[in-house]
């Protein structure tokens, strides 16, 4: 039995910034979800922006080192990106709408 | 398992002087436009001679230094060969230099300046077509990359025939395929390329999702078969051929006007800042050039061909350049001298990479400056075309300045 919650990797995931716009991407809406399994395996499902990031690896590297540093006790982690359903920034929170402009 | 693969960023060190020599390129560019006379028409091997500085010096070197690494990310695998670039770079400069020499001072030497830019190009097409040939994933801007490096290609070696009439007296009627190297360099490759980049670039930096393409596939069909149109006009010897391929290329800057301003609509980053403004600017003057050029179409006034040419590149191609500087080289920059440093110590954030000031201040006295010399040139005004170029000089010092500060940043921390 593994007792690793969804927020902690969440909590994890907030300290990885996107650099060009300055969010983390749990408040970005970038992270679709975390499944946790019995052994204490991570899979993050998440997303990017946009198709064609120059910083698509070194996100999905940057998630994937959050997690296996700031939550005790997770085995493997595993990054999937994914396209569907596609990013939009009603996705994002509000003080990342706010600050773009969006809202 | 992932790891954090450079395969597609090629090395700072090969990409750095290709901005480096751009930048000066287009400070000395705008201070030789002192020594031109618009009055004296495109004919002139003065205007001929500044067109290749800046084209080839600015336009061509920038672009070039920006696809090493655009490429490898929009086609998502790594350059066929990366090391090339190393070779492009020195041969573009000297053939540069060479063919600017001939048109200004010794005819002679133009045919080798000629020979050592088509090395060049034909070095920089080779990597770039083994690489998109490794694409899984056709899109259009793959597309678009495809059909603009083989224009390129081909207004090389139409512009090297040029070269070869006017320095080694070969038979080429000049003032007729003159017309369509300039199509095929900046209808076929310039502009397309701008169309493919952006629609990935301007969605990617304002946050646009879920707007309708339809627009830019027309826009690029279009632009392929204006630009052919032209070309086999020329071939032919058939003028009304060039005229109507003039009009398709006008219709496919409609089209892609209009795509930019779906993108526009829905873009969730509101902001403007400098990236931002220099779009607007950059696609006000194609806006502006469209519409000269059209008129020149009509009536045969030399004023505002120049004037349409001086929108199209002083305006449209400049602006989205340096506009796109102030993103790609703090990027470079942050991906060689802090990426290996996240999630150890506190790293910058890409727009803090720039002096927004100097960026203000290029922005705003360049803009000036080309309108002033664009209504100078078209009123046949020279004292109004001589103040818009002063004031382009001191933009363009900004901008020479602003690159420096932004490949210097973190310099000394990282102990470079």
């Amino acid at each position: 039995m593994c007792d690793i919650t969804k927020e902690q990797v969440y909590d994890a995931i907030r300290n990885v910034i996107d650099p060009e716009v300055g969010f983390n991407l749990v408040e970005m809406g970038l992270i679709y979800d975390a499944i946790i399994d019995e052994d204490c395996n991570v899979k993050v499902v998440m997303t990017l922006s946009t198709r064609g990031c120059p910083l698509h690896q070194m996100l999905t590297q940057w998630v994937k080192d959050a997690v296996e540093m700031r939550v005790p006790g997770v085995k493997n982690v595993d990054v999937e990106v994914v396209w569907e359903p596609e990013w939009n920034i009603s996705m994002a929170d509000d003080n990342v709408k706010k600050a773009l402009g969006a809202l | 398992m992932f790891s954090v693969s450079r395969d597609y960023a090629p090395p700072f060190g090969m990409i750095a002087p290709f901005f480096i020599i751009g930048s000066i390129f287009f400070f000395v560019g705008t201070v030789l436009l002192l020594f031109l006379d618009p009055l004296h028409g495109h004919f002139d091997p003065m205007i001929a001679g500044w067109a290749h500085w800046f084209l080839l010096g600015f336009v061509m070197m920038i672009i070039f230094g920006a696809m090493a690494q655009l490429i490898p990310v929009v086609v998502e695998v790594g350059h066929y060969s990366v090391d090339l670039y190393y070779m492009i770079w020195p041969l573009l400069l000297i053939g540069t230099l060479t063919m600017v020499t001939g048109f200004w001072i010794a005819p002679a030497v133009l045919p080798y300046g000629g020979l050592l830019v088509l090395t060049a190009m034909l070095i920089y097409l080779y990597d770039t077509l083994m690489t998109l040939k490794k694409a899984e994933n056709v899109t259009l801007t793959v597309k678009t990359a495809v059909a603009a490096n083989l224009f390129l290609t081909t207004g090389i070696v139409v512009g090297f025939l040029l070269t070869l009439a006017i320095g080694a007296g070969v038979k080429v009627d000049v003032a007729w395929w003159l017309g369509t190297h300039a199509v095929l360099v900046l209808g076929g490759y310039v502009v397309l390329t701008v169309m493919g980049l952006s629609l990935i670039l301007l969605p990617m930096f304002g946050l646009a999702h879920g707007f309708d393409e339809t627009p830019i596939h027309r826009a690029f069909n279009l632009m392929v078969g204006g630009v052919l149109l032209h070309l086999f006009s020329t071939l032919i010897g058939f003028s009304a051929g060039r005229f109507v391929a003039m009009l398709v290329m006008l219709a496919a800057i409609a089209f892609y006007m209009r795509q930019v301003w779906l993108i526009y609509k829905v873009r969730a980053r509101k902001e403007n800042d400098i990236w931002a403004r220099s779009m607007f600017f950059g696609y006000g003057s194609l806006l502006v050039a469209a519409l000269l050029a059209l008129v020149s179409l009509f009536a045969d006034w030399e004023n505002v061909v120049l004037a349409s040419a001086w929108f199209l590149i002083m305006g449209f191609v400049t602006f989205l350049i340096t506009g796109h500087l102030y993103k790609i080289i703090p990027f470079l920059v942050w991906f060689e001298r802090y990426s290996p440093l996240v999630g150890k110590q506190k790293v910058p954030m890409l727009h803090e990479m720039y002096p927004k000031k100097m960026a203000d201040w290029e922005f705003a006295l360049s803009a000036a400056g080309v309108v002033v010399a664009g209504v100078g040139i078209l009123l046949k005004w020279n004292d109004l075309y001589y103040g818009g170029v002063a004031l382009l000089i001191v933009g363009a010092g900004f901008m020479l300045a602003s690159v420096k500060w932004m490949l210097s940043f973190g310099k000394a921390e990282s102990g470079e």
